[in-house]
């Protein structure tokens, strides 16, 4: 039984009969093939990415898990489409708050068309992603069961500035209700959310490393998706944070190169969540000398 | 006494009644305030940057030396003009090798003007700007006495492909004796990009403050890369050295890394690191038509891309516009 995922961010969407992935109830993620050649060049890069040797299993695992392609009826109605087959990021997590950011301070690749850079580059100048190196393509936080998740529109994600950004990966790993954009953000999941040996720090560290040396790919308008869920953090159950890389349709050779454009933005990426952390660190000793016997209430439900 | 640099690679020559920068014998560089706000930019930058506590020494030194600025005799003859006083780079060493690369796989920055943004943006389109996050703005390698300097017009330097970057950046480092070979031995990698004093040692140092600091953005700023045989062979310090040159266009970090900036030298740094690598193969391999990289990606110099060495040493020769003229007999 197919259905409409609920927790997609970014990214074309079935809703109101338009086209977009479906996900059945076995974790499976069932995204059509996009129109031209994006489609077959995201397939053609799964089916390369399968077989290929070169690279490492820790990397791997930041990928969707590919299961082939598949003709599926599509969500618009227009009739049997194939459809690639991956695996559903979400299924594992109950109520995930997530974050698609794009990588690179350029979202065009030198082989596309002059119109559609400059549809690329106007896009680029407009959002976080020249300045930043990266830009949230969307984004859902977990408030509680009353109030659900707080997912801004497409419109105002594209509308963040350099500090809405900094304010959101904050507001992502704190207890705050999102909705409210007076309080600060207590940023109480930081530690465990982004810190830690499997903290999104580390694996985000850990694609960095590859970055630097492997000349393969090059992953253009690809993005990060950063999934958690805040029960997975009370109940103490690990991993409760994940990091993969999704979005293949502008995938090209690295010839030799490194990723250099993706790899630039990382590290901006890298530098925005390290802050939170080191800010945290001298507020918690400030705190601790103001208030010695306070203690964080953080952890309960 | 003022003169015209012997050793320039990059940049507006004095040369030919141009303006540009002088040198004197006390290892100064004179280096005129460009116009347009530019060369105010620049002395601004230095200002603030020589008295900026929150750079740390061991990141200092890839900088030239500020000593102020002063009136001089502009080299164009136009009269009094605004110099900024440099260290010299380069003085004291004899026949430097010296590489200008430009980092960045973009030289405009937002806030630029709409005119400034798309000849940068084409410029960078049909260099090596895109593709690899630098290029090559310039160059001279020593070869010996023979064949003086090998030193490419400002033209060719620009249209250098991925595949002449990487085979110059080999041939930086090869011995003389494989000149004229499509197969640089890359024999010096070792000594000039490797080491703990090397070229790769001094870029990884300046990788790690980049990936930390956010005080500065360097636009369209570049990396001299610059050695000489003879330190290198005697195992003189610093026989090889990295310098950050041209300010004209730093804008301030504002809490955010230059990934700009970073992304191309991190690309930078596998270049060099791949050469370093190939010396070992390429002296392994010396029957095979081997290709110098560890990879397994071909390289071909041909002649439409590279001038050939100059058959006149540095002496002898006066550069106009990048070209090697012989010097006009009196």
């Amino acid at each position: 039984m197919l259905k409409v995922p609920k927790h997609q961010v970014a990214g074309h969407e079935a809703i109101g009969g338009n086209l977009g992935p479906l996900i059945d109830d076995s974790g499976r993620f069932y995204k059509p093939l996009q129109d031209g050649e994006r489609g077959t060049k995201e397939l053609a890069f799964y089916h390369s990415l399968s077989s290929d040797t070169r690279l490492p299993d820790r990397i791997r695992r930041f990928f969707p898990s590919f299961y082939g392609s598949q003709l599926l009826e599509a969500s618009d109605g227009s009739g049997l489409r194939p459809h690639l087959v991956l695996q559903d990021l979400a299924s594992n997590h109950l109520d995930p708050s997530i974050l698609d950011v794009k990588m690179g301070s350029r979202t065009w690749y030198p082989e596309a068309s002059d119109d559609y850079i400059q549809r690329c580059l106007d896009k680029d100048r407009t959002t976080t992603t020249v300045s930043l190196g990266f830009r949230i393509s969307g984004l859902q936080i977990y408030g509680n069961k009353e109030s659900g998740f707080w997912k801004p529109s497409r419109k105002d994600v594209r509308n963040f500035t350099v500090d809405n950004v900094r304010l959101v990966l904050r507001k992502f790993v704190s207890s705050n209700s999102p909705f409210d954009s007076n309080v600060t953000p207590d940023c109480c999941f930081a530690h465990s959310v982004y810190a830690g040996p499997a903290g999104i720090l580390q694996q985000l560290l850990e694609l960095k490393a590859w970055f630097e040396d492997q000349t393969i790919y090059h992953f253009s308008s690809s993005s990060l998706l950063i999934l958690f869920d805040k029960e997975s953090v009370w109940e103490g159950r690990t991993p409760f944070a994940e990091v993969k890389l999704i979005d293949f349709a502008h995938v090209e050779e690295g010839n030799g190169v490194i990723d250099h454009n993706f790899l630039g933005g990382l590290c901006s990426f890298i530098k925005f969540i390290s802050e939170i952390l080191t800010d945290l660190n001298e507020s918690t000793t400030e705190a601790r000398f103001a208030e010695p016997d306070k203690k964080c209430l953080c952890n309960a439900p | 006494m003022f003169k015209v640099p012997e050793h320039q690679v990059a940049g507006h020559q004095a040369s030919d009644g141009k303006l540009g920068p002088l040198v004197d014998d006390l290892g100064r560089f004179y280096k005129p305030l460009q116009s347009d706000g530019r060369g105010s930019k620049e002395l601004a930058f230095y200002e603030t940057f020589s008295s900026d506590t929150r750079v740390p020494d061991h990141i200092r030194r890839f900088f030239p030396v500020f000593y102020g600025s002063q009136l001089l005799e502009a080299s164009n003859g136009s009269g009094k003009c605004l110099h900024l006083v440099l260290q010299d780079i380069v003085s004291g060493r004899i026949n430097p090798s010296i590489m200008d690369v430009k980092i960045g796989s973009r030289t405009w920055y937002p806030g630029a003007s709409d005119q400034y943004i798309k000849k940068c943006f084409e410029k960078d389109g049909k260099t090596t700007t895109v593709s690899l996050g630098f290029r090559i703005s310039g160059f001279q390698l020593y070869e010996g006495e023979e064949s003086g300097f090998w030193k490419p017009g400002r033209n060719d330097v620009q249209s250098f492909t991925v595949d002449d970057v990487r085979s110059v950046l080999r041939r930086f480092v090869s011995s003389s004796s494989s000149i004229g070979n499509e197969k640089p031995d890359c024999s010096f990698a070792p000594s000039i990009y490797g080491g703990s004093a090397g070229i790769l040692e001094q870029l990884l140092e300046l990788k790690a403050w980049f990936e930390d600091q956010t005080i500065y953005h360097f636009h369209s700023c570049s990396l001299l890369i610059l050695f000489d045989k003879e330190s290198v062979r005697k195992g003189s310090t610093p026989a090889v050295e990295i310098k950050l040159i041209d300010f004209a266009h730093v804008l301030e970090g504002k809490g955010v890394i230059d990934h700009n900036f970073l992304g191309g030298l991190c690309s930078l740094i596998k270049f060099v690191s791949d050469s370093k690598e190939s010396s070992i193969t390429a002296n392994v391999e010396s029957e095979k038509p081997h290709d110098c990289t560890s990879n397994g990606n071909c390289i071909t110099i041909t002649s439409r891309t590279l001038v050939r060495p100059i058959d006149l040493t540095a002496k002898e020769a006066v550069f106009i516009n990048g070209f090697p003229c012989k010097k006009p007999v009196r």
